[in-house]
């Protein structure tokens, strides 16, 4: 019998030679991606796990086993039920936000598995896509049957079938990301970018943080998908090194563009979280540290190891990680009964925090808290609508995110006027990624222009009940309701 | 005659964490949309006699209309502080 080493390459690197059919009809551009390389170019292609499918399905039902094991000690409505309000909010934020998007990826990765250019390449890719299947179902199995207990976890499915604007933004983002794109594009944005570059902040990031709160579900649930993902991320290094020797310009463009799309969406799911949703006591690291240590290091070591550049962004991007998550998050607070989870209202002791961990870029923010708090004293406890915004928001042509671009001092919006109709950008890498390719993106109308056009409804209450879906069990509410100690006790209070 | 139609604004008030739309009639005034930002803003910035509105950089007239200062359908204006907070 022969043994693994003699037989899994002739299994795994399996590519014919086609005599009835050109192998550019095989593998077309339209499908396969740009650019065109005949399989030559292709063969190296080599990733370090080399599964077979006996030992991935052997490993993934071990896999199974410890998290139904987890699950049925510490997975019940008992052990959420005594976890903190913010952090059943950060729950319902990546429980909404991951799962479907994991559903997409499905796709990407089948795609990849039928039209990318090398065997193993295939190969991996199905795995990929039978992990992704396994990461949509865990969380959406574990997450959703909260819903009785608690309303706002039903959204865990439904966010993603909603006209509600963080869904309008990531369907914008996932949709290109994980449905549209070819195998060569999915490769870079996915695999390389997003998935080596930053799902590490949501799944080992945030993993440390759930064992700090002592949430050993959501602990072990992203542990087991994070084993999954750092093998199917092997795909993109080597797609990647074939595109930088033979398009070196459209690699280095790949990777700006995926780069900054990703960063805005993990400034959401993953910079609330750690700022804001978990509890103060718990907080090991401040999400920029997060970002420093596993973006800003490792990824940028990475792509000079491709022979790539940083973004030309860069410089921007560096400044963003001290604002954007928190001009967006103190928007968002202010805008709550918009979104589905339950936002929290920072007290004097985060706001030190926050002012230690962000100490260029704190002082600016702070006073948009100190002005809330003041408003939650003069109206007291379980008056939501007086901390809360009723003018609509304007939202970015690009990124579909609101826009807290910038500085509160400067916010970096830009209006720019293309074939008669005008486009905002929250920022100079939205404005050019929308410019490389106007024809993908600019017929999708913002939540602004679907009310202008009288698609969507211009008053706050209608738009959030019957545009976005929410109702009153459902949309955000100030975690705590107002009941703050900090609020009774010291008036004004600041992050000094 | 200066029309009187409704004119979609972005906003951006100085010290605020996000932009605004607002909706103002060509015949108010640049004094009436600042307040329509103030008061937009209020949960997030305190009210202050010390803003003027901004557009492409150059300070408008409080007292011109919407239409004469040249305002248009989804233009974006700042609110900005006479002195830096």
């Amino acid at each position: 019998m022969l043994k693994r080493q003699e037989w899994l390459d002739l299994a795994r690197k399996l590519d014919w030679t086609y005599s009835y059919v050109q192998e550019q009809d095989v593998f077309p551009e339209a499908m396969s991606g740009r650019p065109w390389l005949e399989h030559a170019a292709w063969q190296a292609w080599d990733e370090p796990y080399r599964t077979t499918f006996a030992e991935y399905v052997a490993g993934q039902h071990e896999k199974e086993g410890a998290i139904t094991a987890v699950r049925d000690a510490v997975g019940k409505v008992a052990d959420f039920d005594r976890h903190d309000r913010g952090w059943l909010s950060a729950l319902k934020l990546h429980g909404a936000t991951l799962p479907l998007a994991e559903f997409a990826a499905v796709i990407g990765n089948l795609r990849a598995a039928r039209f990318g250019r090398d065997s193993a390449w295939r190969t991996t890719a199905a795995f990929g896509a039978l992990d992704e299947l396994r990461h949509t179902q865990i969380p959406l199995a574990i997450l959703h049957e909260l819903v009785g207990w608690d309303p706002q976890f039903d959204w865990t499915h439904r966010l993603f079938h909603t006209n509600e604007w963080v869904a309008v933004a990531a369907r914008h983002f996932v949709d290109e990301l994980l449905l549209g794109a070819n195998p060569i594009e999915f490769a870079i944005a996915t695999n390389f970018v997003f998935e080596t570059g930053f799902t590490n902040l949501q799944f080992v990031g945030l993993s440390a943080v759930a064992h700090g709160v002592g949430d050993r579900m959501f602990e072990k649930m992203v542990q087991s998908i994070q084993t999954d993902e750092a093998r199917h991320a092997q795909i993109g290094g080597p797609v990647l090194r074939t595109l930088v020797e033979h398009d070196k310009e459209y690699a280095q463009y790949l990777v700006d563009k995926w780069f900054w799309r990703s960063w805005l969406f993990f400034a959401v799911v993953t910079g609330f979280a750690m700022d804001y949703l978990t509890p103060l006591k718990e907080r090991k690291q401040s999400f920029r540290e997060f970002v420093g240590e596993w973006i800003i290091e490792q990824f940028e070591r990475m792509i000079h190891e491709y022979g790539l550049a940083r973004p030309w962004y860069w410089a921007e991007f560096i400044k963003s990680t001290g604002y954007y998550h928190h001009l967006l998050y103190a928007s968002a607070y202010t805008y709550r009964a918009t979104v589905w989870f339950d936002l929290v209202l920072p007290g004097p002791d985060e706001r030190a925090w926050l002012a230690e961990k962000y100490p260029e870029s704190w002082a600016e923010i702070d006073p948009v808290w100190s002005r809330l708090t003041e408003r939650w004293q003069a109206s007291g406890p379980g008056v939501e609508w007086y901390t809360h915004g009723v003018t609509p928001v304007g939202f970015c042509s690009l990124c579909q995110l609101v826009l807290c671009g910038g500085t509160p001092a400067e916010n970096s919006a830009r209006v720019v006027e293309r074939d008669g109709r005008r486009f905002i950008f929250c920022s100079e890498p939205c404005a050019w990624i929308f410019e490389r390719e106007p024809e993908r993106y600019a017929q999708h109308l913002t939540i602004v222009e679907r009310i202008l056009a009288g698609q969507a409804p211009g008053n706050l209450i209608e738009l959030v009940r019957d545009y976005f879906g929410l109702t009153e069990a459902t949309w955000g509410k100030d975690a705590h309701r107002g009941h703050y100690s900090f609020l009774v006790n010291a008036p004004g209070g600041t992050a000094e | 005659m200066t029309p009187d139609e409704l004119v979609p604004l972005y906003g951006f008030v100085q010290g605020d964490t996000l932009g605004l739309l607002v909706l103002v009639r060509t015949t108010d005034t640049v004094a009436e949309l600042a307040a329509v930002l103030q008061e937009a803003a209020t949960m997030r910035v305190a009210p202050s006699l010390d803003f003027y509105v901004r557009h492409r950089r150059a300070r408008l007239d409080p007292a011109l209309t919407i239409h004469a200062a040249g305002l248009t359908a989804l233009d974006r204006v700042e609110l900005v502080r006479e002195r830096s907070p």
